[in-house]
């Protein structure tokens, strides 16, 4: 609070929020901060220079994308209903637009609204929306779109998971087509980010009110209209197994290269890289980390790498004894060392973590060499630090899923040094959220994965009111941290927030905080024109050289 | 006969009920809140509560197995609670991909086992009996998920020939697309298949080759062919086809992983799906129509014994 009357949030004006703002006037929203300096987010060098050189070339038109996306199954395409960071930042972001989007660099710019006002005390949002908008069955899209979508968003009824980043919008109002004038209770810095943005921001994704009373919330959700560069054909979409979309011609922005790009579900990550290696898709979404190097080692593919916004870490139980004990949890997180684990489970490919700040964020982000870390390894001072907590013989249960079991695999391993006889109960998914949700855990591994702003991987961690707390960690110390980044908009200051939460929550081992992944994508040499956006895939500029 | 199948049809029609009705309390039964899940980090008590209003699954769960029995035998199968999509919708669109692959799997296991088993026990003891018996052996210890991915990288990555993943369908695609995605997915649970089957054949016909009807068939002077197919043969297919018709479960089990392997979303990584998320009426839905497959294979089964063996009479 005591940040908030000094601060003139009309700097979060349109219509372009860059890095050079950010930095020039030290003002940011959360997500313009969230690249401003991307000094970390060093894509490779062949991969970044090669999509450099191929942006200056010009594009054709025409061909179709078979593009390898490694889930097993996309339940719905619903924004409002999709929980999942990585279908919003690389699938929704294709067939829907929001106010704003993100450039290279993660600022913020036009996408739907061309322009946008904040007032100083940072509450109301004017939005001014470019006229001759449609949606992919042809209605027109005006500022009145996104006031149904809020009403359909935060409907109690439509239970929709995404309601809760509309919580602090008090009023919002279509004055005429072009205008869309949204009032909050309280300022809150990565607003643009998270809640307007074209993908991430799907809880105000415009949605064509005539197409869901047509086709109903469920059809709706199998096959969506949506207004952006690429259009769902129906006929083709396959909850398991993938969806074709289609170059929408009326597009704001243009007609896309592409004609068509298939999208290709496949659970299993070593099929993904063979089907790369085979050469039955052209570009995968995310190279897994178990094939990086047979991808890497393919003759005519371009790996391009991206820091990630996720983290990962390990936490301890503060309801069960002894991991209420300071001591003890920071024995268990000196007793964990990452190169051994990055080379056992990760195949080198990990990034260490010393805290929630993840390297995306290159403007809060500090690398663990300028970081004093209370929790380096160190087995000597583990081994001390166990012995005086008394956790000699101790059997805690490490709750965890088949997918975390390389991890997991190591982590008692790693522990067993410090005399813990660690109990894998290794679970399906939903028993596993179950267990976690109740505290049914002594020691669970848990992380923030995909966001367009440090807030969610902050906020809901280590506030004691947070959704994802559920080691019980209550310190009014990271209370007021944890609030007062999200209610400054002065970078500075909230960066200095950011990591004063970092140390605080490192030093009392709230997690021993293990690893970031970095965001990785691969195409064959003929994909041109991708621009590596950090957890986002636009895809209206590629077009294929062949 | 008639009388015989209309009863079996009777039975058939409880076990699936008793299937269907053991699902949906086992289901409820198991850990793990599927709305828990689905909320994932936007989960809050209130968020919970109205999304397992919207869903139904706030009412007493007997109230919510009548309603399910009810529209079940209606023939709607309801909707996914995690997704969008109709239960009957995904079965329709899983089913032809798992019966297209288990098909083609025990065409391959067949036109490989019955011929590999017949050489084995006519030439008993001899080295082809011992190769047939190795590499029998090898497809027995073989997992089938391995054995996919040696496929994959040896004729979709190397050679290039077959496709890695994927299905295509028969009606849009054209029977040639469809049969090249099918050959590698059905190659690999065929494989395991065919052996087993194999040593079934075997050990059948030489048992049939030692009675006392081969040896007047021998003495009326019909030739060895003659002996061997319509003597030997017909009358070891019986507890062949026994374990064939048990085996289908082995074949629609295989599926699954395969599946899984060559992203294929047929009825097994549909039910593994459903029952990793806990969706309830998918799970319910989709093993209603799995125990309908297991009792009709088991009817087929017995009809066939009628064909083989005229002794075999079930009035």
């Amino acid at each position: 609070m005591k940040h908030r009357d000094a601060i003139d949030w009309s700097v979060l004006s349109g219509p372009r929020v860059s890095r050079r703002t950010l930095l020039q006037l030290a003002v940011a929203s959360g997500a313009t901060g969230y690249a401003a300096q991307l000094s970390h987010a060093a894509a490779s060098e062949s991969g970044r220079q090669r999509v450099a050189r191929n942006l200056q070339q010009e594009a054709k038109q025409g061909g179709e994308l078979r593009w390898g996306f490694g889930l097993g199954q996309i339940p719905t395409l619903d924004p409002a209903q999709v929980n999942l960071g990585i279908v919003a930042g690389e699938l929704l972001s294709n067939l829907f637009s929001g106010l704003v989007q993100f450039d290279e660099q993660l600022g913020i710019i036009p996408d739907l609204a061309e322009d946008w006002e904040v007032s100083s005390d940072g509450l109301d949002y004017t939005f001014h929306i470019r006229t001759g908008l449609t949606f992919h069955n042809g209605d027109s899209l005006t500022a009145n779109d996104f006031v149904y979508t809020y009403e359909r968003t935060s409907n109690p009824d439509f239970a929709s998971p995404q309601a809760n980043k509309l919580a602090l919008i008090t009023d919002i109002s279509a004055p005429d087509d072009n205008t869309l004038v949204m009032k909050q209770s309280a300022p809150y810095a990565p607003f643009l980010a998270t809640t307007c943005s074209r993908g991430p921001g799907r809880a105000l994704a415009p949605i064509s009110k005539r197409a869901v009373e047509e086709m109903g919330d469920e059809q709706f959700g199998l096959a969506p209209v949506g207004c952006g560069p690429f259009m769902i054909v129906p006929e083709t979409v396959e909850v398991g197994g993938g969806f074709e979309m289609v170059a929408f011609e009326d597009w704001y922005g243009g007609r896309p290269n592409l004609d068509k790009v298939i999208v290709q579900l496949v659970a299993e990550p070593s099929t993904l890289v063979s089907a790369m290696e085979a050469g039955d898709v052209d570009m995968l979404d995310i190279v897994p980390s178990i094939g990086f190097d047979r991808i890497d080692a393919l003759d005519g593919v371009t790996t391009v790498e991206a820091a990630g916004t996720n983290w990962y870490g390990l936490t301890m139980n503060y309801a069960v004894p002894p991991w209420d004990n300071p001591d003890a949890r920071m024995a268990v997180a000196k007793a964990i060392d990452f190169d051994d684990m990055n080379k056992k489970a990760f195949f080198g490919r990990a990034v260490e973590s010393v805290g929630p700040l993840a390297p995306a964020f290159g403007w809060v982000y500090q690398p663990p060499e300028e970081v004093d870390n209370p929790q380096a390894f160190n087995l000597d001072e583990a081994k001390a630090l166990a012995e005086s907590a008394g956790l000699d013989g101790v059997k805690p249960r490490l709750i965890g899923t088949p997918a975390d079991q390389r991890v997991t695999e190591t982590l008692r391993n790693q522990l067993s040094e410090i005399g813990l006889d660690v109990q894998i109960d290794q679970m399906q998914t939903n028993a596993y959220v179950e267990s976690r949700t109740s505290g049914d855990f002594d020691m669970v591994m848990l992380g923030s994965v995909v966001d367009a702003d440090p807030d969610d991987g902050v906020w809901n961690y280590f506030h004691s009111t947070g959704p994802s707390n559920p080691q019980g960690y209550n310190n009014p110390e990271a209370d007021d941290l944890a609030d007062g980044q999200r209610e400054t908009g002065d970078i500075e200051e909230r960066t200095q927030l950011l990591r004063d939460l970092q140390t605080l929550v490192a030093s009392e081992a709230v997690y021993k905080f293990m690893y970031h992944l970095p965001d990785v994508t691969a195409f064959y040499d003929y994909v041109m024109g991708y621009v590596p956006i950090p957890e986002q895939r636009y895809l209206e500029g590629l077009w294929l050289d062949k | 006969m008639t009388q015989y199948i209309i009863r079996h049809l009777i039975h058939s029609v409880i076990i699936v009920w008793g299937c269907a009705t053991l699902v949906f309390f086992l289901m409820r039964a198991i850990p793990g809140d599927p709305i828990i899940q689905m909320l994932g980090p936007e989960y809050t008590p209130e968020a919970a509560d109205a999304l397992r209003h919207k869903l139904g699954l706030d009412e007493p769960v007997w109230i919510q197995y009548f309603k399910w029995m009810g529209d079940a035998l209606r023939g709607d199968f309801g909707s996914s609670i995690t997704g969008a999509e109709s239960v009957g919708g995904a079965i329709a669109s899983g089913l032809p991909k798992t019966m297209s692959i288990a098909l083609l799997a025990f065409l391959i296991a067949t036109a490989i086992a019955v011929p590999a088993g017949i050489l084995a026990a006519l030439k008993r003891n001899s080295p082809a009996d011992f190769v047939v018996s190795i590499i029998a052996f090898l497809g027995v210890s073989m997992p089938s998920f391995w054995f996919g991915i040696i496929l994959i990288l040896v004729f979709a990555v190397n050679l290039g020939w077959l496709p890695s993943l994927g299905y295509k369908s028969f009606s849009s695609d054209g029977p040639v697309e469809w049969f090249r995605h099918l050959l590698l997915p059905s190659l690999a649970i065929g494989a395991g298949y065919s052996a087993i089957l194999m040593r079934f054949v075997r050990a059948s016909l030489l048992e049939a080759m030692n009675s006392d009807y081969i040896r007047t068939a021998r003495a009326k002077g019909l030739s060895e062919r003659r002996v061997v197919v319509a003597h030997g043969l017909r009358n070891s297919l019986i507890p062949v086809v026994t374990v064939a018709g048990i085996q289908v479960a082995l074949l629609l089990s295989g599926t699954v992983i395969i599946e899984t392997v060559f992203a294929i979303r047929g009825i097994g990584r549909l039910l593994i799906g459903a029952i990793f998320d806990k969706d309830y009426p998918m799970v319910q839905g989709t093993i209603l129509v799995v125990a309908v497959i297991f009792v009709f294979a088991n009817l087929i089964v017995d009809i066939i014994y009628t064909l083989l063996d005229p002794r075999i009479k079930y009035d």
